[in-house]
């Protein structure tokens, strides 16, 4: 478990553009507030992950599924995030199968070719 | 390496938050599923407090006090309260001690030890915080 320092951390320019994004035009974030807040989500990240993998434990199963992630915002108490969350989780699963279905024919024909070159 | 359009309303880098994961101790494998569940809530977060936080500002300017103060508030937010101390100037410092001085002072006992009062030094010059 060799990982850097800071690969423990999230990028500070991009944290910096989720919280523009979240505040008025014209609101300025001190460096410090910037930090403490790319912290704060690295911190909530392993908050999270584990919340989710206790769930998982006490189901007797070992890999964690998108519906661990969701019960796992009731047990930290971040009900509000369930709905919206639970929302792009349908068009994040909508995207992956559109995404399949049309690399799915791909590989179909790759796999015809392969057998009549053989 | 172009981003899949499925995690394309993603900001957070989707292999830094598994590595952060998987520094977790009991966490096997983690799927795609649940990644992109974790990044995804984890910017709602960010959002969310950094807009609580800017409820709290006068004019602008979002500081890091205003957000140590929505951690000190909420329950829900206590496992930020180790990272997100409230911090206090040098002067509040002086005071403290200075109060605590002239208590040591008023007890019979003369010989007040000077303490180790790290809990007390969250000045903002020496703070964790800044760090990088």
């Amino acid at each position: 478990m060799a990982e850097k320092l800071e690969d423990l951390n999230l990028p500070l320019t991009v944290v910096t553009r989720i919280v523009k994004e979240a505040l008025p035009e014209g609101a300025t974030i001190s460096k410090e507030a910037r930090t403490g807040l790319a912290k704060a989500a690295s911190v909530f990240v392993l908050y999270v992950t584990s919340a989710a993998t206790n769930i998982v434990k006490n189901k007797k199963r070992k890999a964690l599924t998108g519906q661990d992630v969701l019960d796992a915002m009731k047990d930290i108490e971040f009900d509000r995030f369930i709905e919206p969350l639970g929302e792009s989780f349908e068009q994040y699963k909508l995207a992956v199968s559109a995404r399949k279905s049309g690399a799915g024919k791909k590989k179909d024909e790759e796999e015809v070719e392969t057998i009549e070159d053989e | 390496m172009t981003m899949p359009k499925a995690e394309r309303d993603l900001h957070l880098p989707l292999s830094r938050v598994k590595t952060i994961m998987k520094s977790s101790p009991d966490v096997e494998a983690v799927g795609p599923e649940p990644l992109y569940l974790v990044t995804k809530v984890t910017e709602l977060f960010v959002t969310d407090l950094a807009k609580r936080a800017h409820q709290k500002t006068k004019g602008n300017l979002l500081e890091y006090k205003h957000i140590a103060e929505i951690v000190q508030d909420d329950d829900t937010l206590d496992f930020l309260r180790e990272i997100m101390p409230k911090k206090i100037t040098v002067r509040q410092f002086k005071e403290i001690m200075a109060r605590k001085a002239a208590k040591n002072n008023r007890s019979d006992d003369e010989s007040s030890e000077e303490e180790s009062s790290e809990e007390d030094s969250t000045e903002e010059s020496s703070s964790d915080n800044n760090a990088d």
